[in-house]
């Protein structure tokens, strides 16, 4: 056990050091100016630095984005370097019997797939907020503008140190904050454009119902508190099968605060308006990073808490699992009308919380004890939804950044702006199609890789070992999980239409009045895009690398 | 190009570097060892088969994406040459592989015994590996697809926008080739929904009017059958127990591989009991068989076909039907009738229904079709339902049968694509009947035309009287006298293409009557480049029609191996 705020500390958790240095430096540099104090009483000018006109190198208006990046950057290349240099190893942070944060594999995968999406959106967004060179200038829009890159990158620093809180919390409480300290940054990340009338109402709707469930899952973790006298995880896990209907009531209630975040149905109905009036790269964070965030919370709740053991406390396994087909079935039509590329990802995004779901009900059935499964399934299922998790920043966020770059040029809220992408700009018409495929399920993409190995574990659980205990099987000897894969499948069969019909709107109909010549250049944003391509091409054929880790990540949940 | 940067990698130079990174990626990350298997042996499959057609095709495609319409057209020439050079590669080392079956005797044809196998590591923690090979089943449509690649883009030459129709061509070729090729199940369903990319593209962008409508339904067909038929993959992989070694997965112990399945599966049902047992394998047996029936297509599934096939354009048709049709053979054959013998014993009588239904539905509803090319895809339909016949007949004759109709078949039909194709491109027109007397404007067209429909509707001599005889020798001692339903069925096949020919070859007088379309001009003939490839196809028709025994001898060998392998009673 590490106390915080020894040197220890700081050593352990030396990329979320590195994430708070960022932010004071993202802060304070673009402040420096050469303003003086002058010592009372005296005529002793003092140079002071905060604040006065500005130095010609901290006031460039590209600073506070390169300093965000670069602290990403950093954050995530110690992360990597920690994890694969042998060094690594499990270490826990307290003081006396409270355990606050776990340095494990699990949580080091999370902070890894949040500080990707963080740090993929910041790259993309370098070019997107208009910025304009250091000039002494009086323009009232040219300064906020300038001004607005330092808050841009303030929120999204924010956003990932609140979320590495969260993949690292051992006390639900630990988690909480984390938890808000990252949605409220999103709030104001979502609200930014509040000009324009769709970022405001995003932003107040996005604001008030995430609000809202967190309230609500707060009131849960109150009435937890009530029936264990603790939040720290071991204590809940260890005292779950003695809990009373205190315990399941909270447990719905915190369901709901985790369930916003995943954009689970019926919590979802803020989603499409948040998606589609946030500019696109911090769509893609809300559709990637916080919907991690989100899954962290389940997991911990769900499995790590209250796997039951019991016919009594199995209750959420079947509410889940009515859910998460719910939920993938709503998300799937729903996207099937929608006009809005933004809104129809948004959707997307809300049937693969459904997919997700249904692997975390495979898991809860696992223990239950009506199937007979090797115990180590269960670890496969988890690590089938962290590959998942893991790619989705590939392809989602990449599909998001595309139609940012179309937002460069004005506007990609219709269907129509795409249209004719193929002709204009056949390369990123080409990647915007392969992140749909990767979105459908088509391999031999990094998308169908974890569709496949989520659908494989809950197929894994629904078989268990029946074929070792007899030898004369009917499908009704398969236990019921396994029909939430066939649901699955006929979702993703579904799920084809939207994805394909943004194919078909790119390389078949002509491009719009207006919008003939090439697209926008922006170099960082289409670096991103292809880096984004690369990855969902390469974990679609060799990721085997990355479902060990996340087997292994799931292993350090310590559930067998 | 505004470009106001410094460094200008938008465009070529990105894609290029992009596609290297990626190739070599995939290169590295499959063959460790590159270019030869664990015995030392050379890899013929791999690389030169699937690897290079997809990659160079990949390659082409990257050039030819360009913004600017002039360069587009300025690359299409040579980017229409390496392509057809490259599709000769496959063809060339499938050519010597067949010669080098005819003279050595080093290939064990013996059931679930592969020719020129490799195995790599792939994805091993869920037991996936790279493991091709070939045997008597997958070897002719392993040429047939190599052969057709460059009859089909030589036919196709003119094509507009060639630039990157024909490296879709060549892609399309190496998918198909991977799907025959590959003995792992993971990899043969990667493969599989890979041959769905080029082919929805190639619809979309070159098809008819309606091509919108027709490649997505093509595509979303397939698609929901395909991950039917995923689901009862995966299901049966955990029903295979877990195991150790090469193949098997570090993490859930199990295997993809299909050699170890197919073995597994053969070994449980030839002992005493039944694989899985009878309930789970009738479940799983139609799990599988909705996906490769859905593909084939069998006649509740059908609708997809005719619809695709009108739209395509002819080099998509002639692949379409030439190949694509015959994986959901290959996979029936493969899988579900491999895996579950007993399931198929079963349904013995349900599989021969869908086969006859298919039979007699394609070809009844040919007589009505006014459009020549919808004729043609039906007709396509009720050749498929004859594979089922084969197949349900459950002897090795039948088998044999219907891997020589598939073959038979894959000749075949290209060539009928390609005089469609010849049709609508010089008359502008395919309704049957708007034009009379073809054989006064273009002589060789009509030729080709009377040609392959005889072909197509048996005539002796040429390849598919030989596989429609051997399926009713086959389909006699199971089904008796019922042989009367598909033997008028083909007399019913004879009549639409007889009255069809007669209707757009010959009637019109002596001077012929075009089509409106044509506006009054006098329609051309052919071009070379569509007579060389149709001439091609031809000679393959007559060659394959009077010694058939060039690949009926392979296939014999594999359907009896595979007849003592995997049924327990050696014979209904």
């Amino acid at each position: 056990m590490i106390e915080p705020f020894s040197p220890e500390f700081w050593k352990v958790l030396a990329p979320e050091t590195v994430l708070l240095l960022g932010l004071i430096a993202v802060f304070v540099i673009p402040n420096l100016g050469n303003t003086t104090f002058r010592i009372p009483l005296t005529k002793i000018q003092v140079p002071w630095f905060l604040g006065g006109r500005r130095f010609r190198l901290t006031g460039a208006a590209h600073l506070p984005g390169l300093i965000g990046c670069a602290t990403l950057l950093g954050s995530l290349l110690l992360l990597v370097i920690g994890q694969f240099d042998g060094s690594f190893k499990v270490e826990t942070i307290g003081t006396g019997e409270l355990v606050l944060f776990r340095i494990d594999e699990f949580a080091r995968l999370f902070e890894m797939i949040f500080l990707s999406a963080v740090f993929l959106a910041s790259m993309a967004s370098l070019d997107r907020v208009p910025a304009t060179i250091y000039e002494e200038t009086d323009e009232l829009e040219e300064m906020y503008n300038n001004r607005r890159q330092a808050d841009l990158y303030i929120l999204m620093l924010t956003v990932a140190v609140g979320m590495c809180m969260v993949a690292l919390a051992q006390d639900l409480f630990v988690l909480f904050v984390g938890l808000e300290l990252a949605s409220l940054a999103t709030y104001v990340l979502v609200a930014f454009h509040k000009e324009t009338k769709a970022g405001a109402e995003a932003g107040v709707k996005y604001f008030i119902t995430g609000s809202v469930a967190s309230g609500i899952g707060l009131y849960g973790l109150s009435l937890l508190y009530l029936e264990f006298g603790s939040l720290q995880l071991n204590d809940l896990a260890a005292g779950w099968s003695e809990s009373g209907v205190l315990a399941i009531i909270a447990l719905g209630l915190v369901l709901v605060g985790f369930g916003f975040k995943v954009s689970a149905a019926p919590f979802h109905f803020a989603a499409p308006d948040a998606y589609a009036g946030a500019n696109s790269p911090v769509a893609g964070v809300l559709a990637t990073a916080s919907k991690a965030m989100g899954i962290i919370g389940l997991i911990r709740v769900l499995v790590v808490v209250a796997l039951p053991n019991t016919e009594g406390s199995a209750v959420w396994v079947y509410t889940l699992a009515a859910l998460s087909v719910i939920t993938m079935t709503w998300g799937n039509i729903a996207a099937l009308g929608s006009k809005n590329p933004k809104r129809m990802l948004a959707y997307s995004s809300v049937a693969h919380a459904g997919y997700m779901m249904a692997a975390l009900t495979a898991v809860g059935a696992w223990r239950w004890g009506h199937i007979s499964a090797p115990a180590n399934y269960a670890n496969v299922v988890i690590a089938a939804v962290l590959f998942h998790l893991v790619v989705l920043v590939a392809f989602k966020l990449g599909a998001f950044l595309v139609l940012g770059l179309l937002e460069m040029e004005g506007g990609a809220s219709r269907l129509s702006a795409l249209s004719g992408l193929g002709r204009r700009d056949p390369l990123i018409a080409a990647c915007m199609f392969i992140f749909m495929l990767a979105l459908a399920g088509v391999p031999p993409l990094a998308g169908f890789m974890s569709k496949f190995l989520v659908v494989a574990g809950i197929v894994s659980t629904g078989v268990g070992d029946i074929t070792t205990s007899r030898g004369d099987l009917l499908i009704g000897d398969l236990h019921w999980v396994w029909w939430l894969a066939l649901a699955l499948f006929i979702n993703s069969a579904i799920s084809v239409f939207y994805y394909l019909r943004i194919g078909v709107v790119m390389f078949l109909e002509p491009p719009e009045e207006g919008r003939r010549k090439p697209l926008p250049y922006g170099v960082s944003i289409r670096m991103t895009i292809w880096f984004c391509v690369c990855a969902t091409i390469f974990l679609g054929v060799s990721g085997d690398f990355l479902i060990d880790m996340c087997h292994k990540a799931a292993e350090s949940l310590n559930l067998v | 190009m505004s470009s106001n940067s410094v460094i200008d990698l938008k465009g070529k130079e990105f894609l290029l570097i992009g596609g290297l990174t990626v190739s070599v990626a995939l290169l590295a990350a499959f063959f460790p060892d590159l270019g030869s298997n664990g015995e030392g042996a050379v890899d013929w499959i791999s690389i030169p088969l699937v690897g290079f057609p997809i990659i160079t095709a990949g390659i082409m495609l990257a050039f030819a994406s360009q913004e600017n319409r002039s360069r587009r057209k300025m690359l299409s020439s040579p980017v229409r040459l390496a392509t057809f050079v490259f599709s000769l590669i496959p063809l060339a080392i499938s050519t010597a592989l067949f010669f080098d079956w005819l003279i050595a005797v080093n290939w064990d044809l013996s059931y679930n015994e592969y020719a020129l196998e490799s195995q790599y590591a792939w994805i091993d923690s869920i037991g996936v590996s790279w493991h091709v090979g070939m045997d008597g089943l997958s070897f002719p449509m392993v040429w047939l697809t190599t052969f057709l690649v460059p009859v089909t883009i030589l036919t196709t030459w003119d094509e507009k926008d060639g630039a990157t129709y024909h490296p879709l061509l060549l892609m399309m070729g190496g998918a198909l080739i991977g799907v025959f090729v590959s003995l792992d199940l993971f990899l043969f369903y990667v493969f599989w929904e890979l041959t769905l990319i080029p082919m929805f593209f190639l619809i979309l962008k070159w098809g008819g009017k309606d091509r919108r409508y027709a490649s997505q339904k093509f595509f979303i067909y397939t698609f929901c059958a395909s991950v039917i038929m995923l689901l009862g993959l995966i299901t049966l992989y955990f029903m295979i127990p877990e195991g150790s070694g090469e193949g098997y997965g570090t993490i859930t112990g199990r295997t993809f591989d299909m050699k170890a399945i197919l073995s597994y599966a053969a070994a449980e049902n030839l002992g005493d009991g039944v694989f899985l047992g009878m309930g789970m394998q009738q479940v799983l047996f139609w799990m599988l068989m909705l996906g490769f029936l859905v593909k084939l297509p069998a006649v509740p599934f059908h609708t997809w076909l005719p619809d695709a096939h009108v739209q395509a354009p002819t080099g998509g048709s002639m692949l379409l039907a030439g190949v694509m049709l015959k994986m959901g053979a290959y996979g029936m054959l493969r899988l579900p009738v491999a895996l579950f013998p007993d399931a198929l014993i079963e349904f013995q009588d349900w599989v021969m229904i869908i086969g006859l239904v298919s039979l007699v539905w394609g070809s009844v509803v040919c007589l009505g079709q006014t459009n020549l090319k919808r004729m043609v895809a039906y007709s396509s339909v009720s050749h498929m339902g004859v594979i089922l016949l084969g197949i349900a007949s459950m002897q090795p004759l039948g088998y044999d049968a219907a891997l020589f109709m598939m073959f038979a078949h894959g000749i075949i039909s290209p060539m009928l694509f390609a005089v469609c194709g010849s049709f609508k491109h010089h008359y502008h027109s395919m309704e049957i009947g708007s034009m009379r007397g073809m054989a006064k404007f273009s002589p060789y067209l009509a030729v080709y035309m009377m040609f392959g429909w005889m072909a197509s509707l048996g005539l002796p001599l040429l390849a598919g009287f030989v596989a429609e005889l051997m399926i009713m020798i086959a389909y006699w001692p199971v089904y008796g006298w019922w042989i009367l339903l598909p033997g008028f069925v083909l007399a019913v096949t004879a009549a639409y293409y007889l009255w069809s020919m007669q209707r757009t070859i010959f009637e019109g007088g002596d001077e012929g009557q075009p089509p409106e379309s044509m506006l009054g001009e006098t329609p051309p003939d052919i071009s070379l480049h569509e007579n060389i490839g149709m001439f091609i196809l031809a000679v393959f028709t007559v060659i394959f029609g009077i010694f058939p025994f060039i690949a009926l001898g392979m296939m014999g060998d594999w359907s009896t191996a595979f007849f003592e392998g995997v049924f327990k009673l050696g014979g209904i």
